[in-house]
């Protein structure tokens, strides 16, 4: 007898995620077994029936970005072949999301080929959150739910950071603007922008700062920290220009390549990332790193999902 | 060629190379990196508008990251215009996942296709798929290219007793193969039968113990692909034993009145035998494809037997793939005890991931393992033994581009080696 109830499976990119999720939701990670065959080829046993059920798969975009990325498509495509009612993808964080637009000739929008692949997969619905983006919405078929980490941020500034009432948001680039003004008008702080000027990906050249930082705390806020190279040098340049701590709040924690001996050697006082990502290994080897836990909105989401509830309500509230 | 552009993935730049050379035309420019975040990048290093456009990646051991690779070159090439967009893929991966064969397991190689479509792709050209059907998977043309013509050519100009030796398939589900291949070398064929004791106790929570470790440990992966080969060719076999059989028995028939002296291991030494052999066969696909079959992972105990007789003859086990070659290893084991001069592995696909050219190296049962270049075997692995042969396929892939830009039919290189 199928009851039309919640399975959420989960990858292995971030079971952790996917257990604090399932025990918000008071319910099991749903069997599945995930293995590699010899050949290297991906291969998954869905290990209960899903028949008629409501199937929610969470697997984030991280470390071997390939192979979690199909291993996800390969999970949809099981649990549509054995008849799912419905299959809502879950990626906190987007792989391939910075490939967004044809920003040189020739250049893939790998963004969009991501989204293309997981619809043919047979997802019938996608959550994520805190899109590079949120124009990537448009590149799906099926509904998305771009989530926003910003309510857990605003909580986190108002509990763990001591004098936030005279600090200053700041952007690291022009793009984050509009995402740094929106939490600064929450806050009613002052608000500053770096200016960067970018040679080749990954890599910048020079900052200018625009706006007033002397002796307060600047609140450094993007949506993705990957090699920290931006991050390190808009702290260097805030305290030049007379910034007395520096904070960064992230969403997604990537933190790949030297990331973690450039926050090290930086002059940040504190990096804040969310679990979208796991990274666990790195807060051993860096004390600076601190984690807010996400779970709650993704756990809501998914609850207000299956019951055909509004989630807009995520988008400027914490969930208790 | 005119208004053609050429672009190898990274997966194996050498056969991409030799195609290239063959064609008289140049690979273009494109750089393949990865992000810090290892995120795959790819930059089309020259004008593709209005072109035809050939992208070369096959499958190799970072599978997913060169499928991901060759999608993303597609869909570049999608989107800077070009006419029209063939990925060739000399080996298409997760060719073997093409069927569900348990409940609730994914088709991976039609989601492959599905991919491939989706990214751009306006033709395919491949070679030697695990089944032929999976053409179906595609709404493109497809042009599943053969290697059998090369290994016939092979066989005919290196093994010194050809004319006397005997094809083998080692599972029921490779008899087409071989038998084609023996059709085309005017000798006979054999068959060696897997018999399985049907101890399926284990229970579903084996697996689902195991679940979350996500590389198995390496004697249950064996079993596991074995297993799964295996099963997947019998249900190759449940499908078309019964078109296959009046044919098969009259050749495995006549097989036998050559050798009647030959004791034949199972009793399989009438027809009648034989196709009682092959009915509770029959009867073990009934159960494996209804029954609540999780237990994949069972201990079996396994009893080969050969059908057709080898004495004094030289063997050639004939499949597509070759990975672990512990199947093999077991049929050549069996071939000589039963009496066979020799034996040659011949498969198109040489995967032989892990320490397969090791225990091949080390086998005393192996003359020889020819596999094709669709797949990449690294110069370090070739260096592991000294019974690898790897014959050159690029000449079949640049006559089938150089054809496929032309508009000329490529039906014949299905029978010709060039």
């Amino acid at each position: 007898m199928s009851t039309n109830s919640i399975k959420i499976f989960a990858g292995s990119s971030h079971r952790h995620l996917a257990g604090l999720v399932a025990t918000r939701l008071g319910i099991e990670l749903s069997k599945v077994g995930v293995y590699k065959y010899s050949n290297q080829e991906t291969a998954v046993t869905i290990g209960e029936s899903v028949r008629d059920e409501d199937v929610y798969i969470i697997q984030s975009g991280s470390g071997e970005i390939n192979d979690n990325l199909m291993e996800l498509l390969i999970m949809i495509n099981a649990c549509k072949t054995a008849s799912a009612r419905r299959i809502t993808a879950v990626i906190p964080c987007f792989p391939y999301a910075r490939q967004d637009k044809k920003d040189k000739s020739r250049a893939p929008i790998s963004a969009k080929l991501v989204a293309n692949m997981l619809t043919v997969a047979g997802a019938d619905h996608v959550i994520t959150m805190d899109l590079h983006a949120s124009q990537i919405q448009g590149f799906f078929n099926v509904p998305v739910d771009n989530l926003y980490a910003e309510p857990c941020t605003l909580k986190y500034i108002k509990e763990c950071i001591p004098d936030y009432r005279s600090a200053v948001i700041v952007s690291p680039d022009a793009g984050g603007a509009k995402r740094a003004t929106s939490i600064a008008d929450r806050l009613d702080l002052d608000f500053a922008l770096i200016h960067k000027e970018r040679k080749k990906a990954n890599e910048v050249s020079r900052m200018v700062l625009v706006g007033d930082v002397r002796g307060k705390v600047a609140i450094l806020v993007d949506d993705m920290a990957d090699t920290c190279g931006t991050l390190g040098l808009a702290a260097k340049t805030l305290v030049d220009n007379g910034a007395t701590r520096v904070y960064a709040i992230v969403t997604h924690g990537i933190l790949s390549g030297k990331a973690v001996s450039v926050i090290n050697n930086s002059v940040l006082e504190k990096i804040v990332v969310t679990n979208t990502v796991p990274h666990e290994s790195k807060k051993v080897e860096c004390p600076k790193l601190d984690t807010i836990d996400i779970s709650a909105t993704l756990a809501e989401a998914i609850r207000r999902t299956h019951n055909g509830e509004s989630v807009s309500y995520l988008f400027s509230h914490v969930p208790e | 060629m005119r208004r053609t552009k050429l672009f190898a993935g990274s997966s194996h730049r050498e056969l991409a190379t030799l195609v290239a050379q063959r064609l008289g035309h140049p690979l273009s420019n494109v750089a393949l990196q990865a992000f810090a975040n290892r995120e795959t990048s790819v930059h089309i290093g020259v004008s593709v508008r209005n072109e035809d456009v050939f992208i070369i990646q096959s499958g190799s051991d970072t599978v997913n990251d060169h499928l991901m690779e060759l999608l993303i070159m597609v869909n570049a090439c999608k989107s800077a215009s070009a006419s029209r967009i063939t990925a060739v893929i000399p080996y298409f991966p997760y060719s073997k996942q093409c069927k569900r064969k348990k409940e609730r397991g994914a088709i991976a190689a039609k989601l492959v296709a599905n991919m491939l479509s989706v990214a751009g792709v306006d033709h395919i050209i491949t070679m030697d798929l695990h089944a032929s059907q999976m053409q179906g998977f595609f709404n493109r043309p497809i042009d599943n290219l053969v290697a059998e013509p090369c290994i016939i050519r092979w066989v005919r100009d290196n093994v010194p007793e050809w004319q006397d030796a005997v094809v083998v398939s080692k599972n029921a589900g490779g008899v087409k193969r071989v038998t084609s291949m023996a059709d085309k070398l005017g000798i006979n064929f054999a068959l060696i039968h897997t018999d399985r004791n049907p101890h399926r106790q284990e229970a579903w929570s084996t697996l689902s113990s195991r679940a979350p470790s996500r590389v198995p440990s390496d004697a249950e992966d064996d079993e596991e692909d074995e297993d799964e080969e295996d099963e997947e060719d019998e249900v190759v076999a449940g499908a078309e034993a019964a078109v296959e059989q009046a044919n098969l028995h009259h050749r495995l028939a006549s097989v036998n009145e050559v050798s009647a002296d030959d004791a034949v291991t199972a009793g399989s030494g009438a027809p009648s035998d034989v196709s009682k052999a092959r009915e509770t066969k029959a009867v073990v696909v009934a159960d494996e494809s209804s029954g609540e079959s999780c237990d994949r992972r069972v201990k079996q105990v396994q009893r080969l037997s050969l059908v057709g007789s080898v004495r004094g003859r030289v063997a050639l086990l004939v499949d597509d793939m070759i990975d672990k070659p512990h199947s093999f290893l077991q049929a050549a084991e069996q071939l000589m005890q039963c009496g066979a001069k020799a034996v040659y592995i011949l498969a198109t696909h040489g995967i032989l991931s892990g320490n397969a050219l090791q225990l091949i190296e080390t086998s005393p049962m192996v003359r020889r393992v020819v596999v094709t270049n669709t797949f990449p075997v690294s110069a370090a692995k070739r260096q592991l033994t000294s019974k690898l042969t790897v014959i050159d396929v690029s000449s079949v892939f640049s006559e089938a581009i150089r054809r496929t830009h032309n508009g000329e039919s490529v039906s014949f290189l299905f029978d010709h080696a060039i």
